[in-house]
């Protein structure tokens, strides 16, 4: 029984050194039939374990430990004589009475098997010379008159053991246990009371005003261990006072303990307090304990209360598992530790200064030859580069949260407008930078709002329309080229391009013999003053929104493009960089001036080679593979009036913006570089073309370009008709 | 045979109120104003608790307390002290002096009561 | 305190005609002590004057009963007053003093 709990295991030993005592001691009256040691001794034990086995409920040991106690008691008191009989009788009865404490021990409730029952019926017979009247009944009944066990309680298995250890001076002190025996009658039922005095010491040293009683009590209550333990409140400088709970409280504890919020980690202590299967003075006084110990392998808090018989091991066990699946619990949920957003600023910026100061580093190694070194600085800049992606992913948060708001949003709207919506999140663990996500709400809440002030219809037209009565607003976000991908659409009834187009000559935006084709149109929503419905609603406004919008998503390097389809719905596409602190930059040079192209815009770079490409130099386009291309000179378009003089080799640099494609010309490429973006003075926050700056390794600073504002002019310079084809 | 209790306070008013409550739980009651007053008292009776207050005049319950653990027929007497939150020092010398049982003022009486039933049940 | 009549079979009889507390515990033992003669084989207890028992008193005679045990005598309590059986009964101690207890008829408790 490996999990036999301790009270059961001093038990079984005790119940082990009584019977072996009783052997001996019946040995020895074979020899001296009158020593009244031996007898006392043979008594004790047949008695001792009568006692402790009551306290543990093991009725059927009772029951038979009774029979031989009052044998044995008439024995002493003179009233039959010991012969040679009886010896080998109670000699038998001891060993039964271990077959008996076996069972109990290890088939804990079960019944007592047949043989034993036999046996236990013959060898009463052999003790009182009659048999039992009635058999185990009766001595059954006789056990119940003698301890009194209300049939109620009559599970005494059920009880709580209260174990008390006097101290010296209790009774001078006035605290008389009878007294608090007394007041806990009034909580409940006493069973069984074994009263021992271990240190009691020769009659002639015993000062009676010293108190040497422990007791152990038996108890069954229904009160609270805190209850039970406030009885003996004025004892507990006088007294060692230890309560175990019942087995049956054992399982409530249990329970309890397995019903604990798992919201925090609390100690072993706490947690037993919290249950009530511990009092705090007792955790206290076993801390105490636990810190008086020198030894260095000081036993852990749980194995103390289990030692002392404070608690059950069960219990203890479940406390622990609870502690831990606590633990692992919290655990997961701390591995996000919250940061002042202004250190993580801090931190990447330092990283970016490391990674100027790691450019220049090459710079340096570069510049002198330094073939040795040039291992070291490889490995460095490699390192650098990780850091700085680390950094940057401790910025990066998902933006299902922000999309999730939305849910709200949509049931409270479409809620007020009479409309059915249903709110569908794709992507949602797509990552970018918070500085991104911040900003990025208002644009998103504007456009939700739209779609469902102007986009979903009511149930009745859609009904009408053949459509499903329930409109449908989608919230996808993917990664797309080192950018991130932020998609709205519904369902709904789509723009109308000649609505658009009507509104757009009347403002004057185009002219009413202007060729746009359908994408052109749909941007016009974009432009200031543009609203396609005449009656602005309270919740998107009136059609100041979109270019707003739009001058938002620029300002974080983005872009925002919209497809729609009449009848069919509208999808508002929205590129943006997942950080707005570094980029990869590739590095080209026009003029003697220094250009950083974002890497991931770069589809690729040739050579530009008049007499391969068809070179339109008047339009500015190039046919590249069978494509038109528009291309830009970078000398020319930031230095309008400088007469510029060809090198003799120039590349072409093929950049992507979404769907449109230009070309670069540039005097010289430098290749891949980290860039760390520095945002221009306010001074030159509108120049053309120009996203930022960036300090090279050189301490030249170089300008970051805007490309998709470039491919805009480059397309403007080309021929229009071209520039369409090519989208956007 | 009922139990008797001796109540040392020099509020008369609180003397009034437990001693109704004691005396209908069961118990007898002796009452004595202060330490001195109760010393008095402790002669040819038998008392099996004394519940006194501490600051009191004439004699404190502290002084009082040492004296009673003097009396060859009242030494092991269980005192309970009557203190408030703020008297932890003269608890503490309380519990020196011989008295292991307080209860804190204010108090209700089925506080006291219970806290008396712990030592001596009526 | 004490009343004693001693028969000549050994038979030594008190009867405690006082409180059996922790005030007179100490003069109580010693009085018992001096009647633990080797001749003794039986010492009879008369407790229907003890009015009161604490624990004191119950140790006594717990002791008293653990003695009689080890020098082979006899301990018999007779007449428990309604004080001595109220302790017996709490602590369930009648089957381990293993005497006969004559519950009075006017006995207070149930």
């Amino acid at each position: 029984m490996s999990d036999m709990n301790p009270a059961l295991e001093t038990f079984s030993q005790e119940v082990d050194e009584l019977l072996t005592a009783m052997e001996e001691a019946l040995l020895g009256l074979e020899g001296a039939p009158d020593d009244a040691d031996c007898i006392n001794s043979i008594f004790r034990a047949m008695h001792t374990i009568k006692g402790s086995s009551g306290l543990f409920g093991f009725d059927d040991v009772v029951a038979f430990t009774h029979e031989a106690e009052t044998v044995l008691d008439r024995v002493r008191n003179g009233e039959r004589l010991i012969d040679a009989e009886l010896i080998s009788v109670l000699l038998a009865c001891k060993d039964h009475t271990a077959q008996l404490i076996q069972h109990v021990l290890f088939n804990e409730g079960e019944p007592l098997p047949e043989a034993l029952q036999q046996q236990n019926q013959a060898l009463i017979v052999r003790l009182t010379g009659a048999p039992a009247a009635g058999g185990m009944p009766s001595t059954q009944e006789e056990k119940a008159d003698h301890f009194e066990v209300d049939p109620n309680t009559s599970n005494s298995s059920d009880n709580w053991v209260i174990s008390l250890a006097f101290k010296k001076d209790a009774l001078r002190n006035g605290m008389d246990p009878l007294s608090f025996i007394r007041y806990l009658q009034t909580l409940g039922k006493i069973i069984e009371v074994i009263i021992t005095m271990p240190a009691l010491p020769r009659i002639e040293d015993m000062v009676p005003e010293d108190c040497y009683l422990n007791f152990k009590i038996a108890f069954n209550s229904s009160a609270d261990k805190k209850t039970i333990e406030d009885v003996f409140e004025f004892a507990e400088d006088d007294c060692d006072i230890h309560i175990l709970p019942p087995n049956s409280r054992q399982e409530h504890y249990v329970q309890l303990l397995a019903n604990l919020p798992e919201d925090q980690v609390k100690r072993l202590g706490e947690m037993l307090v919290e249950i009530g299967a511990l009092t705090e003075k007792e955790v206290a006084n076993t801390l105490h304990e636990q810190r008086e110990d020198d030894d260095a392998e000081a036993k852990p808090l749980g194995e103390r209360l289990v030692e002392k018989n404070i608690l059950q091991q069960p219990v203890i066990e479940q406390a622990l598992k609870k502690q831990e699946a606590v633990k692992q619990k919290i655990n997961k949920e701390s591995n996000y530790i919250r940061v002042d957003a202004a250190k993580l600023g801090y931190l990447i910026n330092l990283v970016g200064e490391l990674v100027i100061s790691g450019a220049a580093m090459r710079l340096m190694v570069d510049k002198h030859g330094l073939s040795d070194v040039d291992d070291v600085a490889s490995t460095m800049s490699h390192l650098v580069e990780d850091i700085r992606d680390t950094a940057l992913q401790l910025r990066m948060v998902q933006i299902g949260e922000t999309f999730t708001r939305f849910q709200r949003v949509v049931h409270d709207v479409s809620k007020e407008l009479g409309k059915q919506i249903q709110l569908q999140i794709t992507g949602g663990e797509s990552e970018l930078d918070k500085t991104v996500v911040e900003k990025i709400n208002d644009p998103l809440t504007h456009l939700v709002r739209n779609s469902l002030d102007h986009g979903i219809e009511s149930p009745e037209v859609r009904v009408r329309a053949g459509k499903p009565e329930k409109g449908t607003i989608q919230l996808n976000a993917y990664h797309d080229s080192g950018r991130i991908v932020i998609q709205i659409s519904d369902d709904g009834k789509g723009l109308d391009p000649e609505r658009i187009v009507a509104k757009a000559i009347a403002k004057g935006l185009i002219k009413p013999d202007q060729v746009l084709s359908k994408s052109e149109i749909y941007s016009l929503i974009f432009e200031p003053g543009l609203s396609t419905k005449e009656e602005a609603s309270n919740l998107s406004g009136r059609g100041v929104g979109m270019d707003v919008v739009k001058r938002n998503i620029e300002a974080l390097r983005g872009s925002v493009s919209v497809d729609s389809e009449l009848g069919q719905g509208t999808s508002v596409t929205i590129h943006l960089p997942l950080t707005l602190a570094i980029i990869d930059g590739f590095m080209v040079e026009a003029q003697q001036e220094r250009y950083i192209i974002p890497l991931s815009m770069v589809e690729e770079c040739v050579e530009m080679n008049s007499d391969e490409w068809q070179i339109d130099d008047v339009q500015h386009y190039v046919n590249l593979r069978g494509q038109v291309l528009p291309y830009l000179r970078l000398g020319d378009f930031f230095h309008n009036n400088k007469k510029h003089t060809r090198t003799q080799r120039e590349s072409l640099v093929v950049v992507r913006f979404g769907e449109a494609k230009a070309g670069f010309v540039v005097d010289e490429l430098h290749g891949e570089n980290q860039t760390v973006i520095k945002p221009l003075g306010k001074l030159f926050e509108n120049l053309d073309g120009i996203g930022g700056a960036t300090v090279l390794g050189s301490g030249d600073v170089a300008l970051i370009l805007d490309v998709q504002g470039l491919i805009h002019h480059a397309k403007k310079r080309a021929n229009p008709a071209l520039a369409l084809l090519s989208g956007v | 045979m009922a139990k008797t209790i001796m109540i040392v306070d020099d509020s008369a008013s609180m003397r009034q109120v437990v001693s109704i409550a004691l005396k209908g739980a069961g118990y007898e009651v002796i009452e004595a104003c202060d330490g001195k007053d109760a010393l008095s008292k402790l002669t040819g009776v038998k008392i099996h608790l004394i519940v006194s207050d501490i600051n009191m005049p004439v004699m404190d319950g502290i002084t009082f307390v040492k004296a009673v653990k003097q009396l060859d027929h009242y030494k092991f007497t269980p005192i309970i002290m009557l203190t408030t939150e703020m008297e932890d020092d003269k608890k503490r010398a309380a519990k020196e002096a011989g008295a292991k049982a307080w209860v804190t003022k204010p108090f209700q009486p089925p506080i006291l009561l219970a806290a008396i039933a712990k030592l001596v049940l009526p | 305190m004490t009343a004693k009549a001693k028969k000549n079979d050994g038979t030594v009889q008190l009867a405690i005609k006082d409180d059996m507390t922790i005030y007179n515990a100490e003069s109580l033992k010693e009085t018992l002590l001096g009647y633990f003669h080797p001749g003794t084989r039986e010492l009879q207890l008369d407790l229907s004057a003890v009015t009161e028992i604490d624990s004191a008193g119950l140790q006594l005679l717990l002791l008293l009963k653990a003695e009689a045990q080890k020098r082979g005598f006899t301990l018999r309590l007779l007449r428990h007053s309604e004080a001595v059986i109220e302790v017996f009964e709490l602590l369930k101690l009648g089957m381990y003093f293993g005497d006969p207890i004559v519950i009075p008829a006017n006995w207070k408790k149930s």
